[in-house]
């Protein structure tokens, strides 16, 4: 359950500031070390800033969503949205530099298919990769192995993520149940399922509960519909006397519905620019395993310090 | 064919061992194995040489082998003859440390006589040693001797108990029997001689026969108990060192209460009754089957829609 959750615990933040802190000091550290380590062409200019990043970060995003969505056999949404939350909280803590988020998107998205129990094997996994070739297939699968466990560390193995998924179901269902007023919920689902896949592209998922981001979702659906529900809270709930708990809710509602407002697609010139960028830092710093066929473990070690 | 049967074969015959299972080894003091058949071979042509490694023997020196390991063999008969010799006492030494060293200096010798090291050596710290603490040696041999009479006399005694026990208990099973006998051909003397009818007979035997019963049975139920199997007898106060009384608070079982920052759900087996389960997907018969039914998908969305709803936020 979510109230007892690691998820609750240690990867649930205040606010917005806090992760862009975060973020922020995952780019120094990356670049302290850069510097410090007296590579030959190292110099603050090369480097990507915190904002850069995460114009690239959004980039790789929307393409783990796409290719999750394109996925076979069907990818249930609890996957994607396990695979997206990995995502989002590895490059919390790490850089865009260190780790490219193109081989990290696909373990984000086979660690999420092992941890959901959507089983497929690791050959139909990569055979979704259509633009690559047998061989490239090969290799790609042979790098999801080796960072595989890059990955679970990171997410200090708390692996179990609650989705915003089953929440809304069970609050469609008391809907049904307890609340007579709204006469078709089931009209509503679609747009629900539309705003949820949106805010999973938001750091909603870093700062409320996933009950609280399937409230919303219903409820903007039903204002976005015309319907009111504003009884359902005050009523069903339980909140008609509690008015603090009842002003944090709709707080957080509306907070939830500015970060989705914020967010829009990163624009493709900035996205070529800062991958240009991207793609030099990692050709001279990184410890690219490709590069190095025979020694990947060896360069597994080098990263794992 | 165990393991064990298995497991050493002679090394001269090499199958003799498995054909015959109740052939014995016998060990030596260079460690190594022979076979009793091959033992005797070896000492009717004059010559008293190990197979393995050349040690001059004597057919003496084979003992029976009991350890599966011949090395092991080997260590014991020399420990043996070490602790002849090293016979001192944990109450021989003022501290611990001092019996400490000592058991260690004796180890040492022991593992220096079993694997071949520094053999010349070692004789000589033993002969050394046997020359300083000649007296001491004679005494502990002397305390030993005694020790172990007291524990044989201690046996002797237990076991003569035994014996008499067992010999009473038979002579009692022997009188009972010709009691019983007795009173048989009382009755057919009787029956023979009186003029009393014969069923007034029979029940005045059977009466007899079981008041004689019951007598036997008084008779072995008087045999007191003196003394417990312990040793301690009877009767006598045993003073042990006082337990000190805890006083402890009496548990009490406490629910747990789980926090779960959103508002009530409602239990498991009110589901059906509030109307959730119109809303659920009704459980195929093959899903029932395995013990599914739609209240626990139902109950387990209501949880996951309700928790954390409330969550106080910075």
């Amino acid at each position: 359950m979510f109230h007892i959750s690691s998820q609750k615990k240690y990867w649930t933040f205040d606010n917005e500031e806090s992760l862009e802190q975060l973020r922020y000091e995952a780019n120094q550290k990356y670049r302290n070390k850069m510097l410090a380590s007296g590579k030959p062409g190292v110099s603050d200019a090369v480097f990507l800033e915190a904002h850069e990043e995460n114009v690239l970060f959004r980039h790789y995003e929307k393409r783990l969503l796409d290719f999750c969505n394109a996925f076979k056999p069907v990818m249930p949404k609890s996957v994607v949205g396990t695979a997206i939350m990995y995502f989002r909280r590895f490059y919390l803590n790490n850089s865009l530099m260190e780790y490219h988020p193109r081989t990290i998107m696909l373990i984000c998205a086979y660690l999420s298919c092992k941890v959901d129990e959507f089983n497929v094997s690791s050959t139909q996994f990569v055979g979704n990769l259509v633009q690559e070739s047998a061989a490239g297939q090969e290799r790609a699968l042979e790098q999801i192995l080796e960072y595989e466990l890059l990955l679970i560390q990171q997410l200090n193995f708390h692996l179990v993520v609650h989705t915003p998924y089953r929440p809304m179901e069970g609050l469609l269902i008391d809907i049904k149940t307890r609340y007579p007023l709204l006469e078709n919920p089931e009209s509503l689902r679609k747009s629900v399922d539309d705003f949820l896949t949106r805010v999973t592209l938001t750091d909603s998922g870093l700062l409320f509960p996933p009950s609280q981001i399937a409230m919303t979702a219903i409820l903007n659906s039903a204002s976005r519909a015309g319907l009111s529900m504003e009884s359902y809270l005050t009523e069903c709930m339980g909140l008609k006397e509690d008015k603090e708990t009842l002003l944090k809710m709709y707080d957080a509602m509306r907070r939830i519905k500015s970060l989705m407002k914020k967010y829009e697609l990163p624009k493709p010139d900035e996205v070529n620019a800062y991958k240009v960028k991207l793609e030099r830092v990692h050709a001279d710093f990184g410890t690219n395993s490709n590069m190095y066929r025979g020694e990947s473990v060896y360069g597994l070690h080098k990263i794992n310090k | 064919m165990t393991p064990e049967m298995d497991d050493q074969g002679c090394p001269r015959c090499k199958t003799t061992k498995y054909r015959n299972p109740s052939l014995k080894l016998m060990v030596n003091v260079c460690g190594h194995t022979l076979c009793e058949s091959c033992v005797d071979m070896l000492f009717v042509r004059g010559s008293g040489n190990c197979v393995q490694c050349d040690t001059p023997l004597r057919k003496s020196n084979f003992r029976v082998q009991l350890f599966e390991d011949p090395a092991v063999d080997k260590e014991v008969e020399i420990r043996k003859k070490v602790l002849k010799i090293y016979n001192k006492r944990d109450f021989d030494f003022s501290n611990l440390r001092e019996y400490n060293d000592y058991l260690e200096r004796v180890e040492e010798i022991v593992y220096n006589l079993t694997n071949n090291l520094e053999v010349e050596g070692t004789k000589q710290i033993m002969e050394a040693y046997q020359r300083e603490n000649r007296d001491i040696i004679q005494k502990n041999k002397a305390k030993l001797t005694r020790e172990q009479e007291e524990l044989e006399e201690l046996l002797l005694l237990e076991q003569q108990g035994n014996e008499q026990r067992r010999l009473e208990t038979l002579q009692e099973e022997q009188r009972q029997l010709q009691a019983k006998r007795k009173s048989k051909q009382a009755l057919l003397d009787e029956l023979e001689r009186s003029h009393v009818p014969a069923t007034i007979l029979l029940a005045q035997h059977k009466d007899r026969a079981a008041q004689l019963e019951t007598q036997i049975e008084k008779q072995k139920q008087v045999v007191k108990t003196t003394i417990f199997s312990t040793g301690i007898p009877m009767g006598q106060t045993v003073s042990l060192l006082t337990v000190n009384r805890l006083e402890e608070v009496l548990y009490h079982y406490q629910p747990i209460h789980m926090h779960t920052y959103g508002p009530p759900v409602p239990e498991l087996e009110q589901l059906g009754r509030l109307g959730y389960l119109n809303h659920v997907r009704t459980a195929q018969p093959q899903d029932m089957a395995g013990g599914y039914n739609s209240g626990l998908a139902c109950h387990r969305a209501i949880q996951d829609a309700f928790s954390g709803l409330f969550h106080p936020l910075g």
